[in-house]
């Protein structure tokens, strides 16, 4: 292999500024025996985006983001201790790219979204198997990049979306498109899973500080 | 304690308001702590971020052209200079579900576009760009965050931060083409010509009357009312929607005390703009 191998990574979030809501809810209908169910919500404000989005909720996109998160977090989550009831995620970007088209693949805010949901299911106290920490990755002039600010997006070069259960090492979402080269995908896999695991250290460590903080306000 | 509070709200709250106090230790008409974030929405022409204590409400504001109506093209040049939408998101609260907005909802974003056309916050004729032919439309979407009570509040102010801030571009028609041409460079603060602040109570046992409530004393209260005041005591809009009947004089009361946080938050919110002006 010729390539250069070296890896640019990023972790800065500038973009979107998620809020969520976790919470159980029993639902009697389509409640499942055994476990939880999840159920994810995404929709974006109206000013999140350059051109003001009338149908923020209910459009394709949002709907494709919740069905992402829906997969991600039903690998983590232990439902089965939950049975017959339901854990609702609402994800809510404030603050997304300056263009973004319909159809443009975002992985950035998919990563944001998903760093922002698990800090908020381990705050709600709903049990998961591990942290998720997500990121994206491109390829871009023989070069694998991490976490893709939005000119590298549309420089138009492939894009992985990568969601990471840390501990374990396993995948919990990969998406990808554009084509990319055999050859290459380890490398990107790589920066992103490497991006991933630097999140996971961010976020423990902010778990860990609020854990400490909250049980001295408790003691006292 | 906190059993008792689950068990038997209103006694719990009653047994704080015979001392003049209430359980977060505020008095009667003490207002929670307000915090102020403008421009930190880079997408939106105008952001606000309002924190009434754990009341938290975001305002984006986003301006776009519209062919104003013909019936009064000279005089306003559009019935519709701004759209408000306030959004009560099942984030926000348990109390709210996902779906078409709910009562609440509407009502708090007809209390907006009320107290945006009761006290003109903005002349029509600024917001004009070419008599008859274009003109800016404000679409000034609020979503609330984290609601514990006194929404209607949170919403005003964080609506007039963000019209504070917004700036939109200089604007002129092409002659040959009259097509508009938007000068990018050249960006201008709207002219605000009211600063209409709202100040909300609650009434317990249909005498008490407690300013700014919170989320489990709006459930608890018997009535509301939302006074919305303008600078040197100017009356812009009251909103008493039913609950138990109140006295002229408490009225009053309410009126005063409107005043002076009338004074509080213009005074919070000149010091938030003058940190600003540097950009």
């Amino acid at each position: 292999m010729s390539l250069p191998g070296h890896t640019k990574c990023r972790t800065e979030y500038i973009r979107p500024k998620t809020a969520l809501l976790r919470k159980i809810r029993g639902s009697r209908s389509r409640a499942l025996p055994d476990r939880a169910l999840v159920n994810c919500q995404y929709s974006s404000a109206t000013f999140s985006t350059g051109e003001r989005k009338r149908r923020p909720h209910g459009d394709r996109k949002s709907c494709e983001m919740g069905l992402q998160l829906r997969q991600t977090f039903e690998a983590a989550i232990l439902t089965q201790l939950h049975p017959r009831s339901q854990i609702d995620i609402y994800v809510q970007p404030l603050r997304g790219v300056v263009s973004l088209q319909v159809l443009q693949a975002d992985g950035g805010t998919y990563a944001a979204c998903v760093n922002a949901a698990t800090l908020a299911v381990l705050d709600a106290g709903i049990p998961m198997r591990d942290f998720v920490c997500a990121c994206s990755a491109g390829f871009v002039d023989g070069t694998a990049l991490a976490d893709l600010s939005h000119v590298e997006e549309a420089a138009g070069g492939p894009q992985l979306a990568l969601a990471l259960l840390p501990a374990s090492g396993q995948i919990a979402l990969l998406e990808m498109d554009a084509r990319l080269h055999e050859d290459h995908l380890e490398w990107v896999l790589e920066a992103a899973a490497q991006a991933a695991r630097d999140v996971h250290t961010l976020l423990d460590r902010v778990v860990r500080q609020h854990v400490h903080e909250a049980s001295i306000l408790l003691g006292d | 304690m906190q059993r008792f509070r689950t068990v038997e709200p209103l006694e719990y709250y009653r047994r704080f308001l015979k001392e003049n106090c209430r359980p977060d230790g505020r008095e009667l008409g003490e207002f929670r702590t307000t915090t102020v974030n403008i421009g930190s929405i880079s997408t939106a022409d105008g952001s606000a971020l309002v924190k009434l204590g754990n009341t938290t409400v975001i305002c984006g504001v986003k301006a776009e052209f519209a062919v104003p109506p013909t019936d009064a093209p000279g005089k306003g040049c559009g019935v519709f200079l701004s759209v408000p939408n306030v959004d009560l998101p099942p984030l926000c609260s348990s109390r709210f579900h996902s779906g078409p907005p709910g009562e609440e909802a509407q009502v708090a974003s007809q209390f907006i576009a009320d107290v945006i056309e009761n006290s003109q916050i903005i002349q029509k004729e600024d917001l004009c760009i070419s008599s008859g032919k274009l003109a800016w439309v404000l679409y000034c979407d609020l979503i609330c965050l984290d609601y514990d009570g006194n929404i209607l509040d949170a919403c005003t102010f964080a609506l007039l931060a963000a019209l504070k801030n917004v700036q939109l571009p200089e604007v002129s028609i092409n002659e040959e083409t009259s097509l508009a041409e938007v000068n990018l460079k050249k960006k201008s603060f709207l002219n605000i010509r009211t600063h209409p602040v709202a100040t909300s109570f609650a009434v317990f046992d249909d005498t008490l009357l407690i300013v700014d409530p919170t989320g489990e004393e709006e459930r608890l209260a018997t009535g509301t009312l939302t006074v919305v005041m303008e600078e040197e005591g100017r009356l812009s809009c009251l909103h008493k929607p039913g609950g138990n009947g109140l006295t002229g004089a408490k009225l009053q009361d309410c009126m005063s005390r409107a005043v002076t946080k009338h004074k509080e938050v213009k005074t919070l919110m000149d010091e938030v703009i003058k940190s600003m002006k540097p950009k």
